[in-house]
């Protein structure tokens, strides 16, 4: 089964699929604490989406963002109080957070057509700030600081009250922004993107229009992050300034990195691979770490972090969607490969 | 006819046996696993080691001398990291993956808050949650007959100092430092209670957690003429604050929620904090309460390192005591149905620390009164009993 490109083969995907809806299964099936590693996944269900608007964003159009916990932050808050303050039910929620996150991404989109690199994401963590004091101040709505009580989602009168339940809306949801990155990646506004970022001389001489693509780029990031926020906010059944913390937005860059920059399958990858190390591998290693180190797990979280992301920039700079890609060229030509590392 | 008869007592005596005994997770025969969740490398893991080693404290003294019916009392300690998020993960992992009785001492409002959807699906009790926050003790939210509060909140806390200053001087005019977090939240709720109920207006100034320069909100307090001003921070907060005002030439009285009782403000302050007073929901360590005097004795028994003593060590101590009351009030074969139950069944209980606690299955707040202490020639003295 060939995709709309040459170059992909698309067979593995419907087994992919069945694969992620059969999975909750096969957990429940194997251990006793299957609710646990669904809500871990659930998580990362969530965050791929935002990461794969992000990867539009910093990867694809290399416009470095450190607000992305602030967008996340603004589509939780504004879905809540859409459902449960307005009235309106949560599927129409989940169209319009988004689009109001989307206006928010091209307001700050403006700074970025005259500023970049580091300036671009001093300025996006100061948007983060302002968000949370916003929050803060905005009480009457937000409760303030004290945190806000979510509903569960309800589509069509069905109420997704568990983590089992929750699994299968999020990762319904994961599957679509990924199609719909990959779609976007590969399409005009996909090439535009990239143009600006290997060259914006060369991209405004070939007739890319340079404010247009980049506010679009930050449009487009907005609206998966609220798609995110939304669902957060509902399967959390809580949201408080604590859950959007700047270092947030550090972990999201690190996702995205770590999967390898412009490629969406790159942020899934990465994504689950810092959940997973974040949720299952350093709790249960702590108490080892502790005792050889004396240090906390949130500590050495914070070390690995920092360490993995220094590794993969220096040794693997395309990530690991690159080391993949990498292997599959290896046993493809194999014997016959170059006399080359294979990683 | 009697033989069918004794042998349908004899079956229904076995399953009424049987049914008492229904195991629980986390008890097993010699054993009862209980899970907290600390911040252990966050913005507050000074705080996070100190309280779970008061708690062992106590459970090491119980567990010496037979446990509780018989079986030891094991803490299993998650991180965190004061991030609401983590906080319902390692809940997750200690009810669902590590098997926990119950949740014990969970610290911090916002982590509290978000793990209430999970206490209310598997039906865990949380016993004294490490927040003041008044909220853990509404009836009308979710999972709170799973609650069981231990701490006067922050929002009487404030109420009280407000009435306290305002008896002791009718014209005061009232100033209030608060961070602007949930903590903070709180306490605002107590300000707007004392503003209705007392007619006064009180002059607020907010600052972000974590912060460490106070001159601004100083200024506008000395501005507004502030005569008395309640410092809702924890530690360094209020000795900042006292300082920058002595070097400001200000000099109003200066009055604290329970956070800033620790005896390291007074410590540190200096002369700036003379006379320095806040208000507490136990009695001090040090004191001659019988829970303290067992704490000193334990801590030198087992020659605990002299950094950890004090408040907050103190305070997973006789957090600790209430949950081993309500272990033992839970019976021989306890669930956590019967821990709810037997922790309803406390009441004026008096641990030798907190006030008489009672809880009832319409009121989870065990305590709504707190005493005063005030910083004399550097020395914390208490200058109340009980008041609420």
């Amino acid at each position: 089964m060939k995709g709309r490109y040459e170059d992909e083969n698309l067979t593995w995907i419907p087994l992919l699929i069945v694969g992620i809806f059969l999975l909750p299964f096969m957990l429940k099936g194997i251990t006793y604490s299957y609710k646990y590693y669904l809500f871990v996944l659930n998580m990362a269900g969530i965050y791929i989406i935002l990461t794969v608007g992000l990867d539009l964003l910093s990867g694809y159009t290399g416009l470095i963002s450190l607000g992305h916990s602030a967008f996340l932050a603004i589509g939780a808050y504004t879905s809540a109080i859409l459902v449960d303050q307005v009235g309106i039910p949560f599927i129409l929620s989940l169209v319009i957070s988004p689009l109001i996150v989307g206006i928010f991404g091209f307001l700050i989109g403006f700074p970025a057509l005259r500023i970049t690199g580091m300036y671009l994401g001093l300025t996006t963590m100061g948007f983060g700030f302002i968000v949370k004091r916003l929050i803060i101040a905005l009480r009457v709505w937000t409760k303030g600081a004290g945190g806000l009580e979510v509903s569960p989602p309800v589509i069509f009168g069905f109420t997704f009250n568990s983590d089992w339940d929750n699994y299968f809306l999020i990762f319904t949801c994961a599957i679509i922004a990924v199609v719909v990155g990959r779609r976007i990646g590969k399409s005009k506004i996909g090439r535009a993107l990239m143009a600006i970022r290997d060259s914006e001389q060369a991209a405004e001489a070939t007739g890319v229009h340079l404010a247009k693509y980049k506010m679009l780029a930050f449009f487009i990031s907005g609206l998966f992050a609220g798609f995110a926020g939304a669902l957060f906010a509902h399967t959390s059944h809580f949201i408080s300034t604590d859950h959007f913390d700047i270092i947030l937005s550090i972990y999201f860059i690190i996702m995205i990195l770590v999967g390898g920059v412009s490629s969406i399958y790159g942020a899934v990858l990465g994504t689950l691979f810092i959940v997973l190390l974040d949720y299952l591998f350093v709790p249960e290693l702590k108490d080892l770490i502790h005792g050889v180190f004396n240090i906390e797990g949130g500590d050495i979280q914070s070390l690995l972090f920092g360490l993995i992301m220094f590794l993969f920039i220096i040794f693997q700079p395309t990530g690991l969607y690159g080391m993949w890609i990498k292997m599959k060229i290896y046993w493809k030509l194999f014997p016959f490969n170059p006399k080359k590392r294979l990683i | 006819m009697k033989k069918a008869t004794g042998l349908f007592i004899l079956t229904g005596l076995l399953v009424m046996g049987c049914g008492n005994r229904a195991s629980a997770p986390g008890v097993s025969e010699d054993k009862i696993l209980i899970g907290n969740v600390q911040d252990l490398s966050g913005p507050m893991k000074e705080l996070g080691a100190v309280l779970p080693a008061g708690s062992n404290l106590y459970f090491r003294y119980v567990n010496e001398n037979g446990g509780v019916h018989g079986r030891q009392i094991e803490m299993k300690v998650e991180d965190h990291q004061y991030n609401p998020q983590k906080a319902v993960a390692a809940a997750k992992k200690l009810i669902e993956k590590d098997q926990v009785f119950c949740l014990y001492q969970v610290i911090g409002t916002s982590p509290c808050e978000a793990i209430r959807p999970i206490l209310a699906e598997s039906g865990t009790p949380l016993v004294a949650p490490a927040t003041q926050s008044g909220s853990m003790s509404d009836m009308s939210r979710e999972a709170a007959d799973l609650i069981f509060h231990t701490d006067t909140g922050y929002d009487k806390q404030t109420r009280i100092l407000v009435d306290n200053i305002l008896a002791d001087n009718v014209n005061a005019k009232i100033g209030l430092i608060y961070q602007d977090d949930d903590y903070g939240e709180n306490v605002l709720k107590g300000a707007a209670v004392a503003e209705s109920s007392t007619g006064v207006a009180i002059q607020k100034e907010a600052y972000q957690r974590g912060a460490t320069d106070f001159a601004g909100q100083v200024a506008n307090l000395m501005k507004g003429g502030a005569t008395h001003v309640i410092i809702a921070g924890v530690v360094k907060e209020p000795i900042i604050v006292m300082k920058t005002a002595a070097a400001m030439g200000y000099a109003p009285k200066f009055y604290g929620t329970s956070p800033t009782m620790d005896h390291r403000v007074s410590l540190a302050a200096g002369p700036a904090g003379e006379g320095f007073t806040s208000a507490n929901f136990a009695s001090l360590w040090n004191s001659d309460a019988v829970a303290a005097v067992l704490y000193r004795e334990l801590c030198s028994k087992y020659e605990v390192p002299e950094a950890y003593m004090g408040m907050y060590h103190f305070y997973g101590f006789i957090t600790a005591q209430v949950l081993v009351e309500g272990l033992e009030r839970a019976g021989q074969y306890p669930t956590r149905e019967r821990l709810v139950n037997g922790l309803e069944t406390l009441n004026n209980w008096d641990g030798g620390a907190f006030p008489p606690i009672t809880y009832s299955q319409t009121d989870h707040a065990g305590t709504e009164s707190v005493i005063l202490v005030e910083v004399k020639e550097g020395v914390q003295t208490v200058i109340t009993d009980w008041i609420d």
